[in-house]
């Protein structure tokens, strides 16, 4: 059973429809990528999966439950939704104690949560003069606090150092193994890749992608064939069905094709192979074309 | 403990962890003691009351307005920052049940204005009781009781009329700037010209039934009350209705 559902989600701003019948799955012992471009409606769609806005239509559950419905939320979700939700004349400790003190946790949690996002030497000072790294651990420690089986945490790295990446990737990876649900979005594969085991793509407010990253990484192996007449390559291609492009006036670029389909249709033209190469797309340009891709059709 | 316990607790903390609340008990307290000893000081000087006159007596104690606008303040601020800080997330996040969340805010800016008002009127009346005795003077007129009462629930109900300005705004510049244009242009300068009779029947008018001796100008102090709530439960209502409800962006 899926840890969170989403189900033909929309949600509409007026003219502006900012999801469109979005439908994914998020399940357990996994860290789940929520990808997408900035506005292509991954906050929206966490904000009415966490019950801060209503859908147009559609649903989107926890276990089963609506947000509201959930008999101990902090307990059974963690969110971390942004790095600026709090008073700046608060502390930290102050911060995650108001949290503890509403939802009855006990109050040696905030200690334990503040230790674990290294926010212990500065528990005391006011969140005001917190740089934006500081901020995203102090959210963060807010979403750990109930100790919740579902995390939902929207771009949790940005404004974060090198060392704090790695950590929080290493804190994301060993949350799921422990067999809690992660689904933690950015607007940049290249930053999850490493963390995530499955992928949401959202690309103007519609899913065009969902899968697992190994699956999306074998969609990004390029083959390269360069010839005497490309142009000529490129229409025998398309017309085989392939997904090609002319690259530097003498060489074509199929996604996702066999080296062997390029060839028998190159000599089956006529068309002699000069060069014959397979090479791997980063993951971030394929990310890039896939929402280009759509954006695209969808113009 | 029940969650609107813990709610409640959790409020408390709200109040007592920002500058807001000691710096406005700090003000209250010097202005009112500040007060006091400057209406002693002109008594019976340029045509003022002489000292120990119940008139006197009842200008130095008009301490109510001074905590109702502090506490009008401070409910914008409660309500209406949650917004600004967007504090209203990790809030709703913790406990999704938005009319319990505001229920308990109300509650516990009404009790606060309440003992807020107390504690500034109780400081403003030693004061006064101590310059009198300086003076010789050992009796206080009949009406300081009410006026003690009337302050406390004048701070109660503006502490309301804050949050629900806060809430219904979600701002809290704007909403404190509306508040005092509405309280000096609309209702002091503007209506009290076009239609006068209509004055004691808007809240700052309303208030001065509650934190003013009787005079003619003004509701008797029951009926004051009554329309003060009545503005109080009336604003709280609409942003109950609306912006409560609305998305939380």
């Amino acid at each position: 059973m899926s840890a969170i559902t989403i189900r033909q989600l929309t949600k509409r701003y007026g003219p502006v429809l900012a999801v469109d019948d979005v439908s994914f799955q998020v399940h357990p012992g996994k860290v789940t990528g929520f990808l997408g471009p900035n506005g292509s409606g991954k906050t929206t769609t966490l904000r009415i999966l966490l019950g801060l806005a209503d859908p147009t239509s559609g649903s989107a559950t926890i276990g089963g439950l609506a947000y509201h419905q959930l008999p101990d939320p902090v307990r059974q979700v963690g969110a971390a939704l942004d790095s600026n939700t709090f008073h700046p004349g608060r502390t930290a400790a102050q911060h995650l104690k108001i949290i503890a003190t509403s939802t009855g946790l006990p109050r040696g949690r905030v200690a334990e949560v503040l230790d674990l996002v290294g926010l212990t030497s500065v528990a005391g000072r006011r969140v005001g003069g917190f740089s934006l790294g500081m901020r995203q651990r102090l959210s963060l420690a807010g979403a750990l606090l109930g100790d919740p089986s579902v995390l939902v945490l929207d771009e949790p790295l940005n404004g974060l150092d090198p060392e704090g990446i790695r950590w929080i990737r290493g804190l994301l990876r060993s949350l799921a193994a422990e067999g809690r649900t992660v689904l933690v979005s950015s607007h940049l594969l290249s930053e999850v890749a490493q963390t995530v085991d499955d992928v949401v793509v959202l690309s103007n407010g519609h899913v065009i992608a969902e899968t697992t990253l190994s699956e999306l990484a074998e969609r990004s192996s390029v083959i390269r064939a360069r010839t005497t007449d490309a142009a000529r390559l490129v229409g025998v291609l398309l017309a085989a069905g392939l997904k090609v492009r002319l690259v530097g006036g003498d060489a074509v670029e199929a996604r996702g094709a066999d080296a062997e389909v390029i060839g028998l249709a190159a000599a089956a033209a006529g068309l002699p192979i000069l060069e014959l190469s397979r090479q791997d797309e980063d993951l971030e340009t394929l990310f890039f074309d896939l929402v280009h891709d759509t954006q695209e059709v969808m113009a | 403990m029940t969650a609107t316990v813990r709610l409640v607790r959790a409020e408390v903390r709200k109040l007592f962890t920002t500058r807001a609340v000691p710096v406005s008990v700090v003000i209250a307290t010097l202005l009112a003691v500040g007060s006091v000893l400057i209406d002693a000081a002109v008594a019976g000087k340029s045509g003022a009351p002489a000292l120990g006159s119940a008139a006197e007596t009842y200008q130095m104690l008009k301490l109510g307005g001074l905590s109702a606008v502090i506490m009008l303040i401070i409910g914008i601020l409660a309500a209406g920052g949650e917004f600004r800080h967007r504090t209203i997330v990790p809030a709703l996040l913790a406990t999704p049940h938005r009319a319990q969340v505001f229920t308990v805010k109300v509650a516990v800016i009404a009790v606060f204005g309440a003992v807020f008002s107390a504690i500034v009127f109780g400081l403003g009346l030693g004061t006064v009781v101590a310059t009198l005795a300086a003076h010789g003077i050992h009796h206080l007129p009949t009406q300081t009781g009410r006026l003690y009462l009337g302050s406390v629930i004048a701070g109660a109900c503006f502490g309301m009329i804050g949050v629900a300005l806060g809430a219904l705004t979600r701002n809290t510049v704007g909403a404190i700037v509306a508040a005092i244009a509405w309280a000096i242009f609309v209702e002091q300068i503007i209506l009290q010209a076009v239609v006068p009779s209509l004055e004691k029947w808007l809240p700052v008018g309303a208030s001065l039934g509650l934190t003013n001796p009787p005079s003619s100008g003004v509701l008797p102090p029951a009926a004051a009350g009554l329309v003060l709530t009545g503005y109080a439960a009336a604003l709280l209502l609409l942003a109950s209705r609306t912006t409560i409800r609305r998305d939380v962006s």
